[in-house]
């Protein structure tokens, strides 16, 4: 017998349905009066219990929405069921029992903080509550599933009813993770609506956001404004912008025996969720001097990439973007039969599967993604530092590989210079649940707190 | 024999067959060799494909270069000090843009087979009383393909201007030009011109009714310079206020790179505006995939190999999406710049 998706939510209805401002209007206080019954009533414990047993169903082989999302999911998402499944498991792994508290420790202080009136240690007696808004609408990106996934986690923690808009054919694998807290607590399922429509739906958007104290939006920093403009003063609105990350490799890192697992580790960045993440990297800049460190990275980076396509493949990609790797191969062939000392790349042959192009210039340049990453050589980490100044208002993560005697003073360098993210190089794409969203405060940022003093 | 020498003397049989039948393939391969020796870039990636230009048999292999190599490197078999004029590609001043050299010899190919293929196209039987372009004059942008071929098929009356790098269009001169005219017009104009003179002319309560038998030429895309409408919406605005039948909107498409133009051959049919070039310059659609031709009916990027493009190289990748329709292509649109995408893919 085949599992069939149950028709709860309105992206259920496919991404052609038609809404209407009062079947929005109707869903919002469906939604508000369930949270209000089932959702505002319950403990952080049973959250995390039903966020964990959630998880947890996930991590085996034969839960259903699992293997629907992995039979599914390539055709709905253009994603390999590889890629999907190491993005999931990743997910799910780091969604447990003490992710959570430490999630809620970093940012509320207390695990109790959203039950009632306590004091954590350092707080010298006074005592705080913290209370989330009633109604959260989350406008998500579709480049991939997991911001959208955090949103609803982060949420469900300060016990908010939540609306997610996805961009129109984006919305698969959140909709299914929902289905799953559906399954696993019905009325804490209740409490999520997942819908897909065309960007620009102004009317039914404006009737959402109405009816939301709080609004997050992931896109560019126009999309941002168009939405900013559109709340009233009260509505407490959280966006998150144009975001690009790189990577930065050392020649202590590259010159010794852990070579190896850094090419695989680089290869990992690149290839999770086919680097359209703003955690994925554009570049690796490899420190190098005449021994050619940076091209052998390359060299290697290349090799390694070929040998996932087999076991991780990219996958089918739309025109468009393959006509930009195209394009942007055919120039760096040229550049690189002309002047071979400046650039080299490596293809993976009759098809835009992956691209590495090694460059001596070390300007910041946007990759054009889907497995394409950039290795640059560099003398040290300012001339990088100068090269990317264009975006530096904009890097997320930056991935290191250094020796242990220099990591701190270029991670400093690094904080001090705008990155709101530094991790080894190979966990570029997988922040644990901690994370703070460029550089952004998490479940504080959501909620209001109540400050009891005696 | 010099190469040069052998350029020229292509190019002077080229001019006499420009016109006539003539048969594709050896003069594509041809032209391809002597190309292959006298321009550096082209030289090394026939190297580093590993093909020797003496022995390719199949036109559809030689190797094309990128529209945007035209930035980087000198693409010209012209001696440096006969280099008198160059296109530029359309773009500011501060962007780096595309340059073509010519000199006489290349300059008359060039109008050579501008005028056989605009005649048959754009004026087949007709007279034009008045020939108008919506672009700035020669003088104001010598280095413009555009408006050096809207020049080139007239007496042609400019009505635009620059103002701090963008063109604009003197509307109310231009309207009373058109009002005034007697007999059939030639109304020529980039896609972003004609938006902003159909909203010049919307908010101004204007219409007109141009005099029969005249056209209207639309060519190019937006380049972010007026609101984007898709064309056949842009070609319906471009009827109704100008008063002109529905056969009369044409398009064309060339680039400063090229010296052979294609124009669209679905008149009336704003559902497949199909593209054609002269017998003397080809469109290959390939798949951005695998670099193959694709199949009827498919779309991949668009190359161009044309034989008025002697001194500098004949083949040309450009950065376009094209429908393939057996000789004749559908143009889809260019694909956007690489931007930062990172979360900001599709979001709302």
């Amino acid at each position: 017998m085949t599992f069939e998706i149950p028709n709860y939510f309105l992206a259920d209805l496919g991404p052609d349905a038609e809404f209407t401002e009062n079947m929005i209007t109707e869903a919002v206080l469906t939604l508000r009066s369930n949270r209000e019954r089932y959702l505002a009533v319950r403990d952080t414990a049973s959250i995390i219990r039903i966020l964990s047993q959630t998880a947890d169903n996930w991590l085996e082989e034969d839960y259903p929405f699992r293997e629907i999302t992995l039979e599914k999911g390539p055709a709905e998402t253009g994603f390999s069921q590889e890629t999907i499944r190491i993005g999931l498991d990743h997910f799910f792994g780091g969604l447990n029992p003490d992710s959570l508290e430490d999630l809620l420790l970093q940012e509320l202080g207390h695990l109790k903080r959203m039950d009632s009136l306590c004091a954590a240690r350092n707080e010298n007696g006074k005592e705080a509550i913290t209370t989330g808004p009633e109604m959260i609408t989350h406008i998500a990106a579709g480049n991939i599933p997991i911001p959208a996934m955090l949103s609803i986690v982060m949420g469900l923690l300060v016990r908010s009813a939540q609306f997610v808009k996805c961009p129109r054919g984006s919305s698969f694998i959140p909709r299914m993770f929902a289905h799953s807290l559906y399954d696993t607590d019905s009325k804490i399922g209740s409490c999520l609506e997942i819908a897909e429509w065309k960007s620009g739906s102004e009317a039914i958007e404006d009737t959402l956001y109405r009816h939301s104290e709080c609004v997050t939006a992931t896109g560019s920093d126009k999309t941002l404004e168009a939405i900013r403009n559109r709340l009233d003063a009260k509505t407490r609105f959280l966006g998150y912008g144009h975001q690009v990350s790189f990577g930065y490799v050392t020649k202590e890192a590259v010159s010794g025996y852990k070579a190896k697992r850094l090419i695989r580790e680089a290869a990992d960045d690149v290839v999770a969720w086919n680097q359209l993440g703003c955690l994925s990297p554009h570049i690796f800049y490899v420190e190098d001097d005449s021994s050619n460190w940076a091209l052998q990275f390359a060299q290697h980076l290349a090799a390694e990439l070929e040998k996932r396509e087999a076991a991780d493949p990219r996958g089918e990609i739309p025109k468009e973007a393959a006509a930009a790797i195209a394009s942007r191969r055919a120039m760096y062939e040229v550049r690189a039969a002309h002047m071979p000392d400046s650039s080299q790349q490596w293809c993976s042959e009759d098809s835009t599967a992956w691209t590495v192009i090694y460059e001596t210039d070390t300007l910041f340049q946007l990759s054009c993604l889907n497995r394409f990453i950039y290795v640059k050589s560099t003398a040290d980490l300012e001339e990088v530092l100068k090269g990317a100044e264009m975006v530096r208002d904009h890097v997320s993560t930056v991935g290191l590989a250094a020796a242990e005697d220099e990591k701190e003073e270029l991670a400093l360098r690094l904080a001090r210079w705008g990155a709101t993210r530094i991790c080894p190089i190979g966990r570029m794409q997988k922040p644990p649940l901690t994370w703070r969203h460029d550089g952004r405060p998490l479940l504080s940022d959501y909620v209001r707190w109540t400050d009891w003093e005696q | 024999m010099s190469q040069l020498k052998q350029l020229d003397d292509f190019g002077a049989r080229m001019g006499d067959l420009i016109g006539k039948d003539l048969d594709f393939e050896p003069l594509a391969l041809e032209l391809f060799r002597l190309q292959s020796r006298s321009v550096g870039p082209l030289h090394s990636l026939c190297e580093s494909r590993g093909i020797d230009p003496d022995r390719l048999a199949d036109w559809r292999q030689i190797p094309a270069m990128p529209t945007t190599m035209f930035k980087e490197f000198e693409l010209t078999s012209l001696p440096a000090d006969d280099r008198p004029y160059f296109f530029l590609s359309s773009g500011t001043t501060e962007q780096v843009r595309s340059r073509h050299f010519h000199n006489d010899t290349s300059m008359r190919l060039y109008e050579r087979s501008l005028m056989t293929w605009f005649s048959p196209n754009v004026v087949e039987d007709r007279t034009f009383a008045h020939m108008i372009s919506l672009t700035p004059p020669p003088e104001s942008v010598p280095n413009s393909s555009l408006v050096h071929m809207f020049d080139q098929v007239g007496p042609t009356q400019f009505f635009g201007g620059l103002e701090s790098d963008e063109w604009v269009v003197d509307f109310e001169a231009l309207i009373q030009k058109l009002e005034d005219a007697k007999g059939p017009v030639l109304l020529m104009g980039t896609a972003f011109s004609f938006v902003h003179v159909l909203d010049w002319m919307k908010s101004n309560h204007r219409e007109l009714q141009l005099p029969p038998r005249s056209r209207v030429m639309e060519t190019g895309g937006y380049k972010g310079r007026s609101r984007v409408i898709p064309k056949s919406e842009l070609h319906r605005k471009i009827r109704i206020r100008f008063g002109i039948e529905e056969d009369d909107v044409l398009c064309e498409y060339g680039m400063s790179e090229l010296s052979s133009q294609a124009y669209d051959t679905g008149r009336g049919n704003e559902d497949e505006r199909r593209f054609r070039f002269p017998p003397w310059a080809r469109a290959l659609i390939v798949s951005p995939e695998t670099g193959e031709e694709v199949a009827d009916g498919e779309i991949g990027l668009l190359r161009i190999f044309d034989l008025a493009n002697v001194w500098s190289v004949m083949a040309i990748q450009t950065e376009d999406l094209a429908l393939k329709h057996g000789n004749e292509f559908e143009l889809i649109g260019r694909f956007p710049e690489a931007e930062p995408r990172g979360c900001s893919l599709t979001s709302a």
